[in-house]
């Protein structure tokens, strides 16, 4: 009896670990198929949708607020199309792993996606397998509103392999070029009558606030953390050639053409030696000037945004839309309140060389999980937060009166005793993935006068991203790119903060070796070939 | 003694040359007790072996391991060409021997001081609070030492500001960290390896100790011939175990104290820690599963390779 009892147990432990490994296989590969437009709209039963978006969940009374939010907006769905909404918070803690992560379970646990060709691997996840494809007539059916305001020509830049994976946001104005951020007025009293308009700049006004520190009450001039290297590396040669970069190959966007020859690939890293020599001496010496703290490589996680806000650092490296937030007397930004004569300005990268790139419109969109128990629902419940008025701003804003309110001009303010660590509906949802300019009301307690200026001239130098139909295979040169991952952020690292030793030529030149023996060359080559592919050079 | 027994137990069972059927039938009480593990062996050791396959295959998550396109060696590419491979694995095993000779022999001193400890609550006292760095988060560990060590705000330099001392600037200096990643390494490891040594010492037979006393042996004799010569098989076994994974790198350990530092990367970077900086923007299953595949199988050779020498050494000692 006993022997029979052992022998099944045994049995039984081998056979369910088959099948728990076969079962992964077969799951992954019928929800796939599944969804593939069926015309029918049959909303009778409630469904659940869940959101993908990456913030840390709200805790305490913004959830309260949040919670009150999600229920007006629930009675809304629920009536239109018998849904509810929720939300799966992805904590900004190593974002990316755990994004891709949960999106490789494919368990139906979130069903709309957030996502992003140049800074949430849409086109990764949407090449393993991770999005639904999207039909013209599920897209007709389901988000028709969403269809008709897209132009064809927008669907084009968010189709691999000739399917669509993404709906784009699209009619949304935002610059997302980065660059410094800092105090106008102390600019001025460094010298800078106009701000500042290039990098010498920079190194002046730097030099007057470190030299200024005790008088001007700060801590750092930029508490910079040890994650700021890549933007400053790019932002220096956006600013010193007309390199155009390819988003979405490698976290340094090393490759990319020149604006005058878009598709004739490079790497600046490779071939602007002069400059990145130029860019070596010049971080040694704001690293000496002691800019930000001594162990700025091991500094992780800062406070930076938040001191800039409060007058505690003098500047703050982020991109224009980061910009109209700290540039605008808002209630956060206390520097305004305690310090009448205090301008904040904006030093875009590429100011020097007029090289100015508009946003690729997949810098936000929403994707549907291929894992989706509901992709029909969930595409209608997107037409909604996209489309209609009152899903809209009650998604984006939240209740009138409680976190937004209109004024006599029509645009948008705070209401009485409104509290913006609780009551900031905009920055709980974080709906990046759909904004919509027809629906937005303009936030009365933005500088606008800076904000159009800025924007104005944004508009008179760009360029439209001219790689968004561009869909690197990496496959070939994977193992490569991995390599050359690891060795621009070795070298990037030092350079940026100027923690090198030996002479800036001397780490530049050890760089481009180490580059070229991990095949850089190769790597051109091949995104040169398909580049050829797709542009038809 | 127990495993001679064992063996003297086998001796007989070969030679009555049971079936299988039989041998089952006979030890069914033992094996009815190791089924538990046995299950758990088989679940999550045995049963997800195929999935080894993920390493040759360009994995899609839709079309599932066997679905996926074969690839063969491609996804060992990246660790090949780096070119690097030799002084990660160097920089994993010479990490994993230090930790691995210096907290066992500091386990065992410790260990024997703990029992030749007359006072009982002094005893658990200091027991208590080597064992308690165990339990903080290797998170909170890096952090804690970025604030003792770091040059602007850290405690350290604080003291020797204080002494008119030449400040130290370590996260600067790659030199300094083989031997404060082996002090932290052991200030964190040493009160919970401890209990296994005083656990063995514990289990020596008293009456072996008390005839040596009889005999006039003095404590550093007791220590000599009895304690260490009776801890002998425990820390073979010990050390055999902590052999198998000497190419796995302590992650946790060496990403939060060290962080993603490139002036220390000559003298830090184990294999885990460039993985993860290659391949954490490119979220690959397939390359990550070929590290792990060629971490297990040079695991496997050297645990091999020792358990051999110590078979011909002693056989009494040798794993299997």
């Amino acid at each position: 009896m006993k022997k029979k009892l052992l022998a099944v147990l045994l049995t039984a432990a081998m056979v369910m670990g088959i099948t728990a490994c076969g079962g992964n296989g077969d799951g992954g590969s019928s929800a796939g198929s599944s969804g593939g437009g069926s015309a029918q709209v049959d909303t009778s039963e409630l469904v659940t949708i869940t959101y993908l978006t990456t913030n840390d969940r709200p805790s305490g009374e913004a959830e309260q607020r949040y919670l009150e939010m999600m229920e007006q907006l629930n009675a809304i769905l629920e009536e239109k199309v018998n849904a509810h909404l929720d939300i799966y918070f992805l904590s900004w803690t190593d974002y990316l792993s755990n994004y891709n992560l949960l999106l490789a379970s494919m368990d139906g646990t979130v069903d709309l996606v957030g996502t992003a060709t140049d800074w949430l691997d849409a086109w990764p996840n949407a090449k393993n397998g991770a999005f639904l494809e999207l039909s013209e007539e599920m897209l007709q059916t389901y988000a028709p509103k969403t269809w008709e305001s897209v132009p064809a020509e927008h669907w084009d830049l968010c189709k691999y392999n000739g399917n669509i994976y993404l709906m784009p946001e699209d009619n949304y104005a935002q610059w997302t070029n980065h660059g410094f951020i800092y105090r106008l007025d102390w600019a001025k009293d460094a010298g800078l009558a106009d701000g500042v308009k290039s990098w010498d700049d920079m190194t002046t006004y730097f030099k007057y606030v470190t030299d200024h520190k005790d008088e001007l009450g700060i801590n750092y001039a930029w508490d910079s953390d040890a994650t700021q290297y890549g933007q400053m590396g790019g932002g220096w040669i956006t600013s010193h050639s007309d390199y155009v970069s390819i988003d979405g190959i490698n976290s340094g966007a090393m490759w990319g053409g020149k604006k005058g020859d878009l598709y004739t690939i490079y790497s600046p890293y490779m071939t602007d030696t002069d400059s990145l020599v130029e860019y070596a001496k010049m971080m040694k010496e704001w690293d000496e000037m002691g800019v930000w703290s001594t162990d700025v490589l091991n500094r992780g996680q800062n406070t930076n945004r938040d001191d800039f806000r409060v007058g505690l650092v003098a500047a703050e490296q982020h991109h224009t839309q980061t910009w109209t937030d700290l540039v605008s007397h808002t209630e956060a930004n206390k520097i305004f309140d305690t310090d009448p004569d205090a301008e904040v300005g904006f030093f875009y990268f590429g100011e020097e060389s007029k090289n100015v790139v508009a946003l690729n419109i997949t810098h936000g969109a929403m994707a549907v999980s291929a894992g989706s128990k509901n992709p029909e629902r969930a595409l209608m419940v997107y037409d909604l937060i996209r489309n209609d008025p009152d899903c809209y701003r009650l998604f984006n804003y939240g209740i009138q009166g409680v976190s937004w309110d209109l004024n006599d001009e029509g645009m948008r303010i705070t209401p009485e005793g409104y509290n913006s660590d609780t009551d900031n509906i905009n920055g709980i949802t974080n709906y990046w993935w759909g904004r919509n300019d027809d629906l937005e009301i303009r936030d009365a307690q933005k500088n606008w006068d800076a904000i159009d200026k800025l924007y104005a001239e944004y508009d008179s130098l760009k360029i439209d991203y001219p790689y968004g139909q561009f869909v690197p295979d990496v496959e070939n040169i994977k193992g490569n790119i991995e390599n050359i991952n690891t060795i621009y952020e070795k070298y990037m690292k030092q350079i940026s903060y100027g923690k090198y030793s030996g002479t800036a030529e001397d780490i530049v030149a050890q760089f481009q070796a180490e580059l070229k023996a991990a095949g850089i060359d190769d790597v051109t080559a091949e995104l040169q070939k398909q580049i050829n592919e797709v542009y038809g050079k | 003694m127990s495993r001679k027994k064992q063996e003297a137990q086998a001796a007989t069972v070969q030679v009555k040359k049971l079936t299988l059927r039989e041998k089952i039938w006979r030890h069914r009480v033992l094996i009815l007790m190791c089924l538990p593990a046995i299950i758990f062996f088989l679940a999550f050791s045995y049963a997800p072996l195929p999935g080894i396959y993920v390493a040759f295959v360009q994995y899609n998550y839709r079309n599932g391991i066997f679905g996926s396109k074969f690839i063969g060696l491609g996804n060992f590419d990246f660790l090949i060409k780096s070119g690097e491979l030799f002084t990660l694995t160097r920089n994993t095993i010479l990490y994993n021997l230090a930790f691995i000779l210096l907290g066992n022999a500091l386990a065992i001193f410790v260990a024997i001081l703990l029992n030749e400890m007359r006072s009982k609550w002094f005893k658990k006292v200091s027991q208590t609070i080597m064992f308690l760095p165990y339990f903080i988060s290797q998170v909170l560990v890096g952090i804690l030492v970025f604030n003792l060590l770091n040059f602007d705000t850290g405690f350290v330099n604080g003291i020797l500001e204080k002494m008119g001392a030449p400040l130290w600037q370590p996260y600067s200096n790659p030199g300094a960290w083989p031997v404060l990643l082996v002090i932290i390494y052991l200030w964190q490891q040493t009160g919970y390896n401890s209990v296994v040594y005083f656990a063995a010492i514990m289990g020596i037979d008293s009456e072996t100790i008390e005839a040596a006393r009889v005999d006039g042996a003095n404590g550093f004799q007791k220590i000599r011939y009895i304690i260490l010569p009776s801890l002998k098989p425990t820390i073979i076994i010990l050390l055999l175990f902590a052999l198998g994974g000497i190419v796995k790198g302590n992650f946790g350990l060496f990403y939060n104290v060290v962080g993603t530092n490139p002036l220390l990367y000559s003298t830090t970077d184990i294999i885990e820690t460039y993985v993860y900086r290659a391949t954490v923007n490119l979220f690959n299953f397939s390359t990550a599963s070929a590290v792990g595949l060629y971490q297990s199988v040079v695991g496997f050779v050297i645990v091999m390779v020792v358990n051999g020498i110590v078979k011909k050494i002693d056989p009494d000692y040798s794993l299997f």
